[in-house]
């Protein structure tokens, strides 16, 4: 695994290689990885796999003719070869008069965000860390199944315009799924940058005790509910409505529901959804795949369409500032949000359960997909956790149910938002509290 | 190669692996797209490394490297061996495998001209005809076209004495138009949404696609989308296009069937199925109609290899016969599980990623109810649907809900006006029950996705699945309308 220093050795070099094939102006994104997973199921450990790579992915760029080539041969000899291939490929490829050029040169620094304890995180750890998660399945007759992942990665970025940016990050993620008698399933999951935060029996207990009392659920019909959303299920819909509606792309292309609506209200007051690559607790990167310093940008402000995030290329075409969000050329998808937050508000995730006569508690939700980007109206299904609440009071579990369910219609219905937040995902990941909706549609039911 | 190979044997045998494989994989692509008559990329990529899978304590260990070094070969399989002892400390359990014969062979995939060797201008001169005459479409907002290209090529070795070398291409292409109108976007594809079409082979497949010749016709759809009325809420008989037949096989029957699934190997991440593995022989899977295959031996289609990554010969099975379940795809651990040997359907994505039960082809058979023309014909009233938009399944495979891109009401045995955002949902084998038509050889084709997702960490297959329109009754339509 190649260090911060040796990937902005390799990105220079490349760029260099670049500019000797012929680019006017070149890019070079080193992406180092080394991957570990520990996976279980049946109560066992049944896949566990390890890998390293490092690639160098060059942009050379001749008059606004762009070519893009990447490899992971990165000896002298494989790095000039791509390098060759990414000028050759700028001299075939038709002008974009839209194209502005690389961005400026930025070479401020970046904090790795490396855990040395994570770094140490070997396959024995991380089995023992697998076999408590899976103890209190076990105890109580029901199966575990999960992982424990250790990702170290090194990421690069060099331009012949200045920019010398690099990063090291570590993060460590761990699920379990507990599958109980009756039916009965239960979940829990961790991430963050420190193994230190890793409670793996704890997150054994919770998805043990989910799944105990889980068991034996009841049908109920489909309908509108209100419904207390834990933070996976916050994640999935604070995600899409961030990726499907919050690119200066989108907006600008009429696909999104900021397009012709900036500055109007489009969801409860209760809400503000931010990108902050920049919070302490982070796991992303803070530059984006550019090598521009990423920006706090808040995409929905109290209810209210705030701004989208953009990259160099939107920024020059629509005369707004660089928020630093590009993706990685060559890029269709235009500039990203990837780490995404939801403002805590000041309940307890209690307190919000306690004031719904009836209603429906999801822990998380499967398979969401995107049926009408404009509207971000969503279709999943509830799993491993879906309980009734009545009077106040999480009573009864209920069998899974499908949901399809404008995203930010329902987030117009907010009525409350906890203050407890949760990292969840991979990478970026989400940060989100559980939030209480008073209208969330189930459109069918498993029977 | 070979002594490549047998480093990395030597080294996992010597550190006590009671198995071990290696797999050395080198793959090139090539990437091409335009949108609105500018090109949004165009990109290449070299992948070259090896992966080494172990037995050792009974229990799996795997570690991959990109430096192909006899002295990663040595630290790489010592690593997967040590990863295998750490596995076997928690709830280990002998591994047992099918029987398997070693097998000492080559393999490649069809290809007629290379596409590595056709001009980028030559690749970008179809994409901006296709995009030129989708834009000559008034109302069109935006016009997507991308191509593309795969060439991989794989070597592997196994302690029980296989070697086995294999190389093939694949080409893809597509193009979407679009039509954007007050809060609403409706998209057309062709030949297919996500990625267009795939195929194993060369630069002759993206040619016969004919993307300029089809450009016209679905941009024109797009915008007649547009000012089309919503697809209503009800139940009624449902026909579903080739296309969308794909991902419904792919969505309800592929992934429930694959034995890893079944015995609760994915039930943390993609889920379990609603499949048991009693069920062989005896569960009704659909009406005596629904013939399901698993075929690694289709010429031209993604899901095609002469070994699976475990070196079983490529096979043709059914999944499910005269509506019947008949079969799953397997690994040599999960069919012998269940008293089986491997279906030969355990794939990786590169060298970096362990092998998992995947899909070939899975397809289903074609009927006897003729064209799509006469289908329609024989339908009093229901809707036909076309192209998937988007999709949803529960962790089962039981409760799916799809949405195409355009669909057409049926009224009289004839195709009526124009329905937007239609969808539609059900419970699988009700909804596999229901079928009481499917078109003949005739309208069947087989239909390429490359964007199969499985696994953590994430795995991406190329598969591929075989359909021809057929018909289902009763089906829910138009959710929450």
């Amino acid at each position: 695994m190649i260090d911060s220093t040796r990937g902005r050795a390799l990105a220079t070099e490349a760029v260099a290689f670049a500019l000797a094939a012929g680019a006017e102006q070149a890019e070079a994104l080193v992406s180092a990885t080394d991957h570990a997973l520990t996976r279980f199921a049946g109560n066992r450990i049944h896949q566990n796999v390890q890998s390293e790579d490092a690639e160098v992915s060059v942009r050379a760029v001749i008059g606004t003719r762009i070519g893009v080539a990447a490899t992971n041969r990165v000896d002298p000899q494989g790095l000039e070869a791509c390098c060759i291939a990414a000028a050759e490929a700028a001299r075939l490829a038709p002008e974009d008069p839209a194209f502005p050029g690389l961005p400026a040169g930025c070479n401020g620094e970046h904090a790795d965000r490396v855990s040395a304890s994570t770094l140490a995180f070997d396959a024995d750890q991380r089995a023992r860390a697998a076999g408590a998660m899976i103890a209190a399945s076990a105890e109580a007759g029901a199966i575990a199944a999960g992982g424990v992942s250790r990702d170290h990665s090194v990421t690069a970025i060099a331009n012949s315009l200045g920019t010398d940016v690099a990063m090291a990050r570590t993060t460590v993620r761990a699920t379990v799924l507990s599958t109980g008698a009756e039916g009965g399933t239960g979940w829990a999951s961790f991430s963050g940058r420190e193994v230190a935060g890793l409670d793996a029996a704890a997150l054994g207990a919770i998805a043990a005790d989910t799944a105990r009392r889980s068991a034996g659920p009841i049908e109920l019909d489909a309908g509108t509910y209100t419904v207390v959303l834990a933070p996976e299920a916050v994640a999935e819909i604070a995600q899409f409505v961030a990726w499907y509606g919050c690119s200066i792309k989108a907006v600008e292309e009429g696909r999104s529901f900021m397009s012709g609506r900036l500055g109007q209200r489009v969801t409860s007051p209760m809400i503000t959804l931010v990108d902050d690559a920049l919070r302490a607790s982070a796991c992303g990167l803070t530059f984006d795949y550019e090598g521009q310093p990423k920006t706090r940008v808040t995409l929905i402000d109290a209810g209210v369409a705030g701004s989208p995030v953009t990259d160099s290329y939107w920024a020059a075409r629509t005369g707004r500032p660089n928020t630093g969000h590009a993706l990685p050329a060559p890029n269709s998808q235009g500039p990203l949000p990837l780490d995404v937050a939801l403002e805590p508000g000041d309940a307890e995730a209690s307190g919000l359960i306690a004031s719904v006569k009836r209603g429906i508690y999801v822990t998380r939700f499967h398979y969401v997909n995107i049926e009408d980007p404009t509207r971000v109206t969503l279709t999943g299904m509830t799993r491993n956790g879906t309980f009734l609440i009545e009077n106040g009071e999480v009573t009864r579990p209920v069998k899974d149910l499908r949901f399809t369910q404008p995203a930010l219609e329902a987030l117009d219905t907010t009525l409350g938002v906890s203050a407890f937040r949760q990292l969840v995902g991979e990478d970026g990941g989400a940060l989100v509290p559980f939030l209480l909706l008073e209208r969330f549609t189930f459109t069918g039911r498993t029977s | 190669m070979r002594s490549f190979t047998q480093e990395c044997l030597d080294a996992a045998t010597a550190a006590g692996a009671t198995y071990a494989d290696v797999r050395v994989t080198d793959s090139r692509t090539q990437a091409l797209s335009v949108r609105n008559g500018v090109v949004e990329g165009v990109s290449s990529g070299s992948s070259f490394g090896f992966g080494v899978r172990v037995v050792a304590d009974g229990a799996w260990g795997f570690s991959a490297s990109s430096e192909v070094t006899s002295e990663s070969a040595v630290r790489v399989a010592r690593q997967a061996v040590a990863i295998a002892r750490a596995s076997a400390t928690v709830g280990a359990r002998p591994i047992i495998l099918s029987p398997l014969e070693a097998h000492t062979d080559r393999w490649s995939g069809p290809c007629g001209t290379d596409p590595f060797t056709v001009s980028t201008d030559d690749k970008l001169a179809v994409l901006f005809d296709a995009d030129a005459a989708m834009r000559a479409q008034d109302g069109i907002a935006i016009a997507t076209g991308g191509m593309s290209f795969l060439h991989e090529r794989t070597t592997l070795a196994s302690s029980e004495g296989s070697f086995i070398e294999q190389e093939w291409t694949e080409s893809s292409a597509g193009i979407a138009a679009y039509a954007i109108g007050d809060g609403d976007v409706v998209t057309r594809s062709y030949p297919n949404s996500h990625g267009g079409g795939c195929f194993q082979g060369g630069w002759e497949t993206i040619v016969a696609l004919d993307l300029a010749g089809n450009a016209p016709r679905i941009a024109e759809q797009a915008v007649q989308l547009l000012a089309a009325p919503l697809c209503p809420g009800g139940t009624t008989t449902l026909i579903l296009d080739g296309s969308q037949l794909a991902l419904q096989v792919h969505e309800s029957v592929g992934h429930p069937t694959e034995l890893d699934r079944v015995l609760g190997d994915e039930a943390a991440f993609a889920g379990t199925s609603w499949v048991k593995p009693g069920d062989l022989g005896t569960l009704r899977y659909g009406s005596p109609i629904v013939n399901i295959t698993a075929d690694a031996t289709v010429p031209g289609s993604l899901g095609s290899f002469g070994y699976d990554d475990e070196g079983v010969p490529a096979r043709r099975e059914h999944l499910v016969r005269d509506g019947v379940l008949a079969g799953f795809l397997s690994s040599r651990e999960s069919a012998a599980a269940i008293g089986l040997g491997s279906s030969g359907a355990m794939r990786a994505d590169g060298w970096a990623r362990t092998p998992l039960v995947r899909m070939t082809t899975v397809s289903l058979e074609p009927g006897t109810a003729g064209t799509l023309d006469e289908l329609i014909a024989d339908t009093t009233s229901g809707v036909y649907m076309e192209t998937n938009d988007s999709w949803s399944i529960d962790d089962k495979r039981l409760n799916f809900q799809f949405g195409c891109e355009i669909g057409w009401e049926i009224k009289g045995g004839k195709r009526g006006r124009m329905l937007r955002n239609p969808d539609y949902t059900g419970i699988t084998p009700a909804f596999w029950g229901s079928c009481d038509a499917v078109c003949s050889p005739s309208e069947w084709r087989v239909w390429g996705l490359d964007n199969c997702g499985k696994g953590e960490p994430m795995q991406v297959a190329h598969v591929a699945h075989g359909a021809a329109p057929a018909r289902f009754r009763n089906v829910r339509i138009g959710v929450g309308r």
